[in-house]
């Protein structure tokens, strides 16, 4: 369990100022690297992609295949996590360049980059961890915190989140699209339908990319197309386990905390501050670890400083952590080993309604 | 906006379909055909830097070639063109002074304190590629000035009214025109060589220069435009382009006669500094809802849009969540959290914590 002090009022004005100083010292020091950097990880993921696709024409021999596929899955899960989902938090909005535009840009998995910005931008990093407004606790699937009312439903939550894992760009997709609400009668169907009408298309570009064009594009060059079909599967999945690994790390583990709804009434600028340290968790690692999570291995910085480009949350993690201990609060955090088993823990313990 | 432009090269033509549908995403499409060609773009203007020449002490000509997604413009009109520094996009505006077709010139000038201009001027070699935006401005050739056309210019503001006369000239144009431009130095007046061919050739034209900081030279005219420079001058539609001042000035010598024409002109300036949120009224327009508004600068963007009826995208309204994201057209902003300021046409803004500082353009 956590170990933090409660702080008074006057306590919280001045933790959250001295993290607004963190935050401003760090943004007026934004420039000509932060721009490169971000160009560089999106080459890098134009590499990957292309030298995968390139790869895993040449069928099913072993080496080329298999490399082939993991460059593709690297150049996927790159895309995912160090750029489009930094991008999409407006972290570049500053470069004015438009193709970095935290609005326009659509990555490249089935859920639209809209439902992502309205979901995860707005009310995961708004509501982070309040019961009841935070549907990313559990994603409405799992019990995760006995805080959270048992049905009978979780029960098999073992199973739901295997499944969840194997199509994490699926989950994210459908979270949006409320069927959870609409099955319990509370939306109505011409809610539901323009949201669905949306994801569907943004499914069958992303299929017809992935499935159809590069596995004919075989076909026509002659390679083997059902190699290439399940290259594109294979990567696929693979960015689906390790997105699904990194965000749960996130706010499940042991020592993440949640808040009840009424935090959030006149919530003080200090008090989201504080709320945000305590429900996230940091992943330990080195720099190419950090990279391949989109920099969500520094979890709580990426929550306590949504828009500030990713590549800086090692450096002010460092502050973070002395401001933390300054103020008597935990800094929850632990190699991924570790911080993922007491995930995984949570999962199978709270499945059963008495374990509170 | 992607801009269908009938003379694009077709092959592109599918290409600009799949991503107008969301099938490709056009900063891929864009890197791939850069790669290929420094200037090739599926809807971007991007142009080639052809050459480049002094034109005066302070002011560089470049002679640009445009990709086949140039919209065309008149000479008189101005462009944006975009740099880079600190890792920010920046944009100014430097008008036209000739174009035929996709091939197209402007001039640069120095300006005190205008690290964009200096770096262009610095660095830009033959062969470089830029991009442009789209061509702006009203200014036009009088129709109506038989009785003589007079031409008013401050430092760069030469650069809109040598390109609308040249052109005017080049398709015969016949009656009275005088040119006046107003430098510092001696050594600022620009396009000097060609004025004078122009002036051999059409005698029509006369060219006069304004000099206000040192003596002036053989035939020209020292001091401050004033009543005096403009005695007696049978032109009755004027065209002025400079700093506020200047152009405010010119207005006020040219309306105390009377005249039959018409006047036009385009003023620039820095943007004025004013004190952070010292509670003044400012214009507030909201281009995509075609609405202007009065507003004030200490309340938030959103909260002033709302106020005027309009019902912004936003979120958390706290700056968080980026729901509010729009794009700044024109003016300057503050954030309410930092104070920090922002002034870049085209900089994405939150306007959940944006005070406008001065009248304000925004994308809403
Ligand atoms: S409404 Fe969330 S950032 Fe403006």
């Amino acid at each position: 369990m956590r170990t933090d002090r409660e702080l008074t009022p006057a306590e919280l004005d001045a933790f959250g100022a001295e993290l607004d100083a963190l935050r401003e010292r760090t943004l007026a020091d934004l420039g000509a690297a932060d721009a490169r950097y971000i160009r560089r990880v999106r080459a890098a993921v134009r590499l990957c992609c292309t030298a995968g696709r390139v790869l895993l024409m040449f069928g099913w021999f072993p080496p080329t295949w298999l490399l082939g596929t993991l460059l593709l899955g690297l150049g996927k899960i790159l895309e995912n996590m160090e750029l489009g989902h930094n991008v999409m938090h407006g972290q570049y909005d500053w470069m004015n360049d438009p193709e970095l535009n935290g609005q326009r840009y659509e990555w490249d998995i089935v859920g639209p980059a809209d439902f992502w910005r309205h979901t995860h931008n707005h009310l995961h990093h708004t509501y982070t961890n309040v019961i009841g407004r935070d549907d990313d606790i559990g994603y409405g699937l799992l019990r995760l915190f006995p805080e959270q009312r048992w049905k009978p439903f979780y029960r098999r939550q073992v199973l739901w989140a295997t499944l969840q894992a194997l199509l994490f760009q699926y989950a994210v997709a459908v979270q949006h699209v409320k069927l959870d609400k609409y099955f319990k009668g509370r939306i109505s169907k011409d809610e539901v339908r323009p949201l669905q009408r949306q994801m569907n298309g943004k499914i069958v570009r992303q299929w017809a990319k992935d499935y159809l064009f590069f596995p004919l594009l075989a076909l026509l060059i002659g390679a083997n197309a059902l190699a290439v079909l399940t290259g594109n599967l294979v990567a696929n999945l693979l960015r689906n386990l390790w997105t699904f690994a990194v965000i749960f790390c996130g706010h499940f583990t042991e020592k993440a905390a949640v808040f009840p709804a009424e935090v959030l009434e006149n919530e003080s600028r200090g008090h989201w501050y504080l709320r945000q340290l305590r429900g996230s968790s940091n992943l330990e690692g080195g720099p190419l670890f950090h990279i391949l999570t989109g920099n969500l291995s520094h979890q709580i910085e990426h929550h306590l400083y949504p828009d500030i480009p990713a590549r800086r949350y090692a450096e002010m993690a460092r502050e973070v952590r002395q401001i933390a201990a300054r103020y008597g609060q935990e800094y929850n955090t632990g190699r991924m080993s570790r911080q993922i088993a007491t995930v995984f823990r949570r999962i199978w313990v709270y499945r059963k309604p008495q374990a509170v | 906006m992607p801009s269908f432009v009938f003379s694009s090269a077709g092959w592109l033509q599918p290409l600009r379909l799949l991503v107008a549908h969301g099938w490709l995403r056009e900063a891929g499409v864009d890197a791939w055909l850069g790669a290929l060609r420094a200037d090739w773009r599926l809807n971007r203007t991007f142009a080639r830097v052809h050459s480049l020449r002094w034109v005066a002490a302070d002011m560089l000509a470049l002679r640009l070639k445009a990709n086949r997604n140039w919209p065309g413009a008149r000479p008189g009109q101005a462009v944006l063109v975009y740099g880079e520094r600190d890792g920010v996009r920046l944009a100014r505006c430097y008008s036209l002074t000739a174009v035929r077709g996709r091939v197209l010139e402007l001039a640069i000038k120095r300006q005190p304190g205008g690290r964009f201009a200096d770096k262009l001027i610095d660095t830009l070699l033959p062969g470089d590629v830029l991009e442009l935006g789209a061509p702006s401005g009203e200014l036009e050739w009088p129709r109506d000035a038989d009785s003589g056309v007079l031409l008013l210019a401050a430092g760069s503001g030469i650069t809109a009214l040598y390109g609308l006369l040249r052109e005017a000239l080049a398709k015969g144009c016949k009656q009275p025109v005088w040119l006046l431009h107003s430098v510092r130095r001696r050594e600022q007046r620009a396009f000097v060589p060609e004025l004078q061919a122009l002036m051999a050739r059409h005698p029509n034209l006369r060219v006069q220069w304004l000099i206000t900081g040192e003596p002036a030279g053989e035939g020209e005219l020292h001091g401050r435009l004033g009543a005096e420079h403009l005695r007696d001058l049978p032109a009755h539609s004027l065209l002025a382009c400079g700093p506020h001042g200047f152009v405010q000035k010119a207005l006020s010598l040219w309306s105390a006669e009377p005249r039959a024409g018409t006047a036009q002109w385009e003023a620039f300036s820095p943007p004025p500094a004013q004190v952070a949120g010292a509670g003044q009224a400012v214009r507030l327009e909201f281009a995509r809802s075609g609405l202007r508004a009065e507003g004030d600068d200490q309340r938030s963007l959103l909260e002033q849009a709302e106020a005027r009826g309009l019902k912004p995208k936003h979120g958390c309204r706290q700056g968080i969540c980026t729901e509010c994201t729009c794009q700044l057209l024109e003016g300057r902003v503050r954030d309410l959290r930092s104070g920090r300021e922002t002034s870049e046409p085209g900089q994405p803004i939150r306007i959940c914590v944006s005070a406008p500082l001065s009248d304000v353009r925004i994308d809403l």
